[in-house]
């Protein structure tokens, strides 16, 4: 029966070219926003690798006009100092522009272990960096004041750049850069658990972490301060008044790192509920033009069920030959369709994990399957309630 | 063979209600070639709907060999149609987008049957209506002669006890016509197979060994 039809099918290609490009172009898109969809979840479903409750972030333009590194330190110091002072106040670390959750980046490339790595961030904080934002260390540990001695070279990663450059093995003491370029090359002293810094839903980035020195306080714009839970409005204005008076009347905006999460993750939600709306609206008409195909398809052919009823198919068996017929249809569409999907993970279009490519097709082929059979059942149900008798008199 | 008991068939739609069939009694012996006849609107397809099972009479009995049939379910009526009976057509209903030797072969595709097997049977009914070089053609390159040939190998491919034929040469010239009626004269002949036979034409009702003719859905001899 099943090569019966198949036969029937192949006969009638050119009546079911326009069925099947349908089932292809929904089976795309539904592709497509899968992808997206569990690409997202997935990353949605990692740990955040950092905390970002009572976290502020502080933004400043920079007032010191003095290059001398010694009066730029004795100056941030005193800033520092001041702002601790406060019993609101945990911890401060000053931090490159690139916060978490803020939209600003610096990128750059590295050789490592032989390979050319891009698209590595950039991040600088402080000694006091990972109790602000309590960042978790996979291995080694994380600045201290040595690390500041003239000559040293240290650097800390982030998981993600470990395990892209050495793969899942201890690097603690292995060095980045180019062996040729000595003022390019670091020593490993710790790695840190990844931190998803560009929201919820995206991977965690490749990342170096760099240690804040004098050198850097001479850009800085940014700092990061933990507060108690108990720091509320009137804490923020005093806190205000602190920097406003200790950075000589600079501009100062404070944020919530909490607020600016839910900001940033709206950058990946809004795309993603546009995409799916439409891919929505889109599955709803490919479904009725499925629906509105078979059933007409179905009046066309009366007289073919009505003769297959008198050669000895049973009402159900006609009906599951057009629930087959467009299941058949759908696996052709979806066989072409596989065919272009695949190319996204094999020629790493997106450079997104093969894993999250296999799991969309598989569950854009379901999806597809469980359409297809809803609006096939319908009209094989139409099919089956056709009197025999009626449709042989016809024509 | 068949025994129809005060068969009555009332069509009922929203405007009026027809009297197809009217108490009809009739018996068909086994290797019967019988024929109906009547004017057009009398019942005659109507009969040969009910005789095949296609169609519940609205009263009345209905056997088919040693089986009653009034009980039978959708499932057992499709396989008894399926075993017992072969169907011709006016109008062929051959489906277009099946070559001819698929045409052929459907009434098997509703039996546990090899593919092999079922393509070794309709090439031989194709070979006894004379078709046997038109095996992969498609119906619409046929004449219509052809058509109603690869329609009775399609009707006795499954080897059935009965066959019904409504008009069958109803589309057909004479010639054409004739030549038909030979093939079921011999099949009727040599396989003695029961055939009903529902035709306008005289000369063909004669060649048969019975003649029922109906009038406003009742039997008038
Ligand atoms: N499905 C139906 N619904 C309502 N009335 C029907 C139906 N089928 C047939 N009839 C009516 O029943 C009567 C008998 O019809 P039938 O088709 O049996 O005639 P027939 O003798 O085969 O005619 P013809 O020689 O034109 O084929 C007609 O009056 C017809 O209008
Ligand atoms: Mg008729």
């Amino acid at each position: 029966m099943f090569k019966h039809l198949l036969k029937l099918i192949w006969n009638k290609k050119k009546q079911n070219f326009l069925l099947i490009s349908e089932i292809l172009f929904s089976f795309m898109v539904i592709f497509a926003v899968f992808t997206f969809g569990i690409y997202c979840w997935d990353n949605y479903k990692q740990p955040m690798g950092m905390e970002y409750e009572n976290v502020l972030a502080v933004n400043f333009t920079n007032p010191v006009k003095t290059t001398n590194a010694d009066s730029l330190r004795l100056f941030y110091e005193t800033v520092k100092r001041n702002l601790k002072s406060l019993p609101e106040v945990d911890e401060v670390s000053y931090a490159s522009v690139n916060i978490p959750f803020s939209e600003s980046t610096i990128n750059n490339s590295m050789d490592i272990n032989g390979k050319n790595i891009r698209q590595i961030n950039e991040f600088s904080g402080e000694d006091s960096y990972p109790g602000v934002v309590n960042l978790k260390m996979a291995e080694g540990r994380w600045y201290n004041k040595q690390d500041g001695l003239p000559g040293t070279r240290n650097m800390v990663i982030n998981r993600a750049l470990k395990e892209k450059a050495f793969g899942d093995v201890p690097v603690v003491g292995k060095f980045l850069g180019d062996p040729a370029k000595p003022s390019e090359r670091f020593k490993i002293i710790g790695v840190i658990e990844n931190i998803k810094f560009n929201g919820d839903y995206q991977s965690p980035a490749l990342a170096i972490y760099k240690r804040m020195d004098t050198a850097g306080y001479k850009w800085v714009s940014n700092m990061l301060i933990k507060v108690r839970p108990s720091a509320d409005a009137a804490f923020e204005s005093r806190l205000y008044k602190t920097l406003a008076n200790s950075l000589n009347n600079a501009n100062v905006e404070i944020e919530h790192l909490a607020n600016k999460r839910i900001s940033i993750n709206k950058m990946t939600l809004v795309p993603m509920i546009i995409l799916s709306i439409v891919a929505g609206f889109l599955i709803i008409n490919v479904a009725l033009g499925l629906f509105g195909v078979l059933w007409y398809n179905i009046n066309k052919r009366r007289g073919e069920i009505g003769l297959r009823r008198a050669l000895g198919a049973t009402g159900n068996g006609v009906s599951s030959q057009i629930v087959w017929e467009a299941m058949i249809l759908a696996t052709f569409s979806m066989i072409i369709g596989s065919f272009f999907a695949v190319q996204f993970p094999l020629l790493n279009v997106f450079d997104l994990p093969a894993m999250v490519y296999i799991i969309a097709l598989l569950a854009s082929v379901l999806f597809i399957y469980a359409l297809v059979l809803v609006c096939s059942l319908y009209p094989g149900r139409q099919a089956a309630a056709i009197y025999p008798a009626v449709a042989l008199h016809e024509e | 063979m068949i025994r129809l008991q005060n068969i009555e068939k009332v069509y009922r739609t929203s405007t009026i209600e027809t009297l197809a069939l009217n108490s009809i009694n009739l018996e068909v012996a086994k290797g019967e070639f019988l024929s109906i006849m009547g004017p057009s609107g009398c019942g005659k397809s109507t009969l040969l709907n009910i005789i095949g099972l296609l169609d519940a009479p609205t009263r009345g009995d209905i056997s088919i060999g040693e089986q009653k049939t009034g009980h039978l379910g959708d499932r057992e009526l499709a396989a008894f149609r399926n075993k017992k009976l072969g169907f011709i057509f006016q109008s062929y209903h051959l489906i277009n987008d099946l070559q001819v030797v698929d045409n052929v072969e459907l009434p098997l595709l509703y039996r546990s049957m090899s593919a092999k097997e079922r393509k070794q049977l309709a090439t031989e009914a194709l070979e006894k209506v004379g078709l046997s070089n038109r095996i992969n053609h498609f119906p619409t390159q046929l004449s219509g002669g052809q058509r109603q040939r690869v329609a009775i190998a399609r009707a006795i491919v499954g080897r059935p006890e009965i066959i019904l034929a409504d008009e069958p040469t109803g589309n057909l010239d004479s010639a054409m016509g004739n030549e038909i009626m030979e093939i079921l004269m011999d099949l009727n002949r040599n396989e003695g197979t029961t055939i009903v036979m529902v035709t306008h034409d005289e000369n063909m009702a004669h060649k048969t060994h019975r003649l029922v003719r109906l009038f406003d859905g009742s039997q008038v001899s």
